[in-house]
């Protein structure tokens, strides 16, 4: 933002105290019209408490009419915080101060509680993160949409009804009439997404706030989420934030970009800019830290890491004709189960020492084909060879896999209990010797799973999977909830736990970015079933089936 | 329809295991209704004859059978205590029984919700802590120990009602009413405390989830978010528990109907127990598999209305 343009919107507020939009005098509409939004010294902060911090540290930024603005940084950076502070939704807590926070001529500073709601909803929408948890599931999605119409619009039963479908469609969804009546579990991820972008829409904000609208969303789900993002934009001139730690996803649709590090903007510019002369340190690390198939020069990816996988002859585990079946509650004293396949007569070995990966969108049978590899599913059909294999498994959630009331030091050591090893001095030690080997502090031991950022315990999780030296780790989206650099930094000391044990892994993962930089075969999974094995260059230089094709076009450049 | 006949089923497996289970025990337990009631006059022959006029000879098998294809008829025998048909001694027992569980539920229901929401919204603060206070200690009261409180302060201090002068409803029903708002009081008291507490819970838990945020974001007052959003899910949970309740106090409040001197079905059901009076407890044990069974049928179609995922 200019200094001119600040200076016109520090007069406006000098003049309009109470924050009431005036009526537009000559000059300043003429400067400031395409304006919409200019924070000025905007902090959030957690006064008091154990942990005391300043999350959001005195940041300025504007964003004009329509234009499409991108957060990046990892989590905690300030990101989703700068957005709730802008929507007035903080927990309670936290603090927002800020000289000035002017959004369509009001400054949300001064505005009342009750001209505040009226914002929220009417020009200033947002979409959250997780489709899954954000919509109520008691009410029917139609339900929910009609609501912003109920709370910003006087409209009749039948309007309102007829608008919400037409928002419905707008936003992609398919039968939208129908959908209309759904209830939030009967809908796909991508249709919440979708169902919330609706809502969001539907009253044709000013401002829409997305954050990490499609983190949790498969890849081919993602590329279309943006592009709706994208066209609504285009078509109704919405002004767009778009909060993402994934440097793709801001590449893909966004004009102008910030970036934040510890609460701080640390470098701001067009896209070009940023991508093509990054100037911050941090700003290269995020770069460099994106696993890509897009990167061309990546020598890392393929060259250090990847092997032809002509190398590997010796068969590990072998998997013919499986099939998972899963059956569904019986109804009531005298019903029938549904039976369900999740995976559907699979083939395919495990050579000695490689990293196979297996990609697909949720749902597709991955993680199935995974458990009933590491012996967690009993009611399988087929064979796996050898039956004495003992893999270990690392999960996604590196919140949720640790128990939170057992120290790091008993996490570990428990495998070992039951494997026998009777003495707690050789426990001990052993678990020193994991913790140094994935790179903790061996103090660490004595710590809580609650005390350890989520790359630490997903280090935790790898310990604990190797600490009775299995020869096949399983590993379901290890890196999935990680941030990019974490993410880089966990696939690293994978690599060189591969080469130290003479590891295999089985690599699942939705991501065809981090497949890419780590396999050295493919197996494309959708719907239960294998549908390519390649080496991943050989895979992208030449998808064979249909599915394998969408899945690449959806990766963000 | 399908639902409902399966329901019926279950219905009718459920009555038939709880009555074999209820007349075998009565053969396990020592002592008999023929050795009570014939007291001091009791002679081997005396039990004998008796035993004869009551059909109490034959073998168990024998007996259960004709004892269930009498209660298929809604038959349930004579009591040997009364010397009543069975059915007339529960129907007329049944109303008191009925109207305490009806008026505890209302005051249940009436005060618990809005003070829930109310604790879990003000959480932290005064009134939460006020209500949290005062709920550990109604919660902690043993209810015999309320009535006589109750007896006491509003009865005898307050002189609102006079202790002990029950009145049946056929004779006047409004002073019937007026008598049993205070067993009733004894009744929800500490239930109330329960529920309050289940419900502050819950609100403050779902108060933490998205779709809460997303509400705030559409514009919702905070008072909407509560009572829109919040609400119907917070009040899952609660909900099992409030049938448990429900199903509690149908089955006759033992104590309470002794502090007031109700002539309810759980003062018949104490009173036939200890007098052996086997052909009146084994159909309130009927009536109490019946009103569990209702119940969690009337759950089931409640939960469906307010969860839609439960399928």
């Amino acid at each position: 933002m200019s200094e001119r343009m600040y200076e016109n919107i520090q007069e406006n507020i000098r003049k309009n105290p109470g924050g009431r939009p005036e009526k537009n005098t000559g000059e300043n509409r003429r400067e400031g019209s395409d304006l919409l939004l200019a924070v000025r010294n905007l902090s959030v902060a957690f006064p008091g408490g154990k942990r005391e911090a300043t999350v959001v540290d005195t940041i300025s930024f504007s964003l004009r009419t329509g234009e499409v603005l991108g957060i990046v940084g990892e989590s905690g950076s300030g990101k989703s915080m700068t957005a709730l502070a802008l929507m007035g939704l903080l927990k309670k807590g936290a603090v927002r101060s800020a000289d000035a926070i002017l959004f369509d001529g009001k400054d949300l500073n001064r505005v009342s509680a009750e001209e505040y709601r009226d914002i929220r909803g009417r020009s200033m929408a947002m979409i959250f993160q997780e489709p899954m948890t954000s919509l109520n599931p008691v009410y029917t999605v139609g339900n929910q949409v009609e609501e912003m119409l109920k709370l910003h619009a006087h409209l009749s039963k039948e309007e309102r009804k007829q608008k919400t479908i037409q928002a419905f469609e707008e936003a992609g969804i398919r039968d939208s009439a129908e959908v209309w009546g759904k209830y939030p579990h009967q809908l796909s991820g991508g249709q919440r997404q979708r169902v919330m972008i609706a809502m969001a829409m539907i009253c044709e904000p000013k401002l829409l706030i997305a954050d990490e609208p499609t983190t949790a969303l498969d890849v081919t789900i993602q590329a279309r989420i943006l592009a709706l993002i994208k066209k609504l934009n285009r078509e109704h001139g919405t002004a767009v934030i778009l909060i993402s730690h994934d440097l793709g996803v801001i590449r893909n649709i966004c004009d102008r970009t910030l970036v934040m590090y510890q609460g701080k903007i640390v470098e701001r510019g067009s896209i070009e800019e940023i991508f093509s002369n990054p100037k911050e340190n941090y700003t290269r690390t995020l770069l460099d830290a994106v696993p890509g198939i897009h990167k061309r020069d990546d020598a890392k990816a393929a060259g250090a890491y990847g092997t032809a996988a002509a190398e590997y002859r010796d068969i590990l585990v072998s998997v013919r004709d499986l099939t998972v079946a899963y059956k569904g509650n019986k109804e009531g004293l005298f019903g029938r189960r549904r039976v369900t396949e999740a995976v559907s007569h699979i083939d395919f070995d495990i050579y000695k020492g490689e990293i196979l990966g297996l990609v697909g969108e949720s749902g597709c049978g991955k993680s199935t084909t995974a458990k009933a590899i590491a012996g967690l599913i009993d009611s399988y059909t087929g064979t796996i060879t050898p039956d004495n294999r003992k893999p270990q498994m690392v999960f996604q959630d590196p919140y949720g896999s640790l128990n939170p009331c057992k120290t790091i030091g008993w996490i570990l050591e428990e495998p070992l209990k039951m494997q026998g090893m009777k003495r707690a001095v050789d426990r001990v030690a052993k678990a020193k010797e994991l913790l140094a080997e994935v790179g903790l502090p061996v103090e660490y031991a004595a710590r809580y799973p609650r005390d350890l950022s989520g790359g630490q315990r997903q280090r935790v999780a790898i310990a604990a999977a190797l600490i009775t030296g299995p020869q096949l780790l399983i590993l379901d989206e290890p890196v999935s909830a990680l941030d990019v650099t974490v993410q880089a930094q966990i696939l690293d000391l994978l690599q060189r736990i591969r080469r130290q044990h003479n590891l295999t892994y089985l690599f699942i993962s939705h991501d065809m970015n981090v497949i890419y930089q780590i396999c050295d075969r493919v197996c494309v999974m959708t719907q239960g079933t294998i549908v390519e094995t390649a080496a991943p260059r050989e895979l992208i230089a030449n998808p064979k089936h249909e599915y394998t094709r969408q899945l690449l076009a959806s990766v963000p450049e | 329809m399908k639902y409902l006949v399966k329901k019926l089923i279950t219905l009718i497996i459920t009555l038939l295991l709880v009555s074999c289970a209820a007349f075998i025990a009565f053969q396990v337990i020592p002592g008999d209704s023929v050795t009570l009631a014939l007291g001091t006059d009791f002679t081997e022959e005396a039990a004998e004859q008796m035993r004869e006029e009551l059909g109490l000879n034959r073998s168990i098998p024998a007996r259960f059978a004709d004892w269930m294809a009498g209660a298929v008829r809604g038959d349930f025998g004579t009591s040997s205590q009364y010397k009543q048909p069975v059915s007339q001694l529960i129907a007329d027992r049944l109303p008191v029984t009925i109207w305490l569980a009806v008026l505890s539920m209302l005051m249940i229901t009436v005060i618990s919700v809005p003070l829930g929401i109310l604790a879990a919204k003000s959480s932290g603060g005064i009134l939460d802590r006020m209500i949290t206070l005062i709920t550990q200690i109604t919660m902690a009261i043993p209810p015999f120990f309320l009535g006589i409180i109750l007896t006491l302060v509003c009865g005898i201090l307050l002189s609102w009602f006079t202790p002990g002068k029950y009145v049946a409803p056929d004779k006047d029903f409004s002073a019937f009413l007026h008598y049993m708002i205070f067993p009733a009081m004894a009744v929800s008291i500490p239930k109330i405390a329960m529920v309050v507490k289940f419900l502050r819970g819950s609100v403050l838990r779902q108060l933490s989830l998205d779709y809460v945020r997303t509400a705030r974001s559409k514009g919702n007052k905070e008072s909407a978010v509560l009572v829109r959003h919040v609400l119907k899910n917070a009040l899952i949970p609660v909900v099992t528990f409030l049938a448990m309740v429900t199903a509690d106090v149908l089955a006759g409040s033992i104590i309470i109907e002794q502090v007031f001197n109700l002539p309810g079905l759980g003062r018949l059901l104490v009173v036939s127990i200890s007098n052996r009076d086997f052909a009146v407890v084994q159909a309130i044990i009927l009536y109490i598999a019946f009103v569990v069974v209702l119940i969690n049928f009337l759950v089931d179609l409640l939960y469906r209305w307010l969860d839609p995922r439960v399928e």
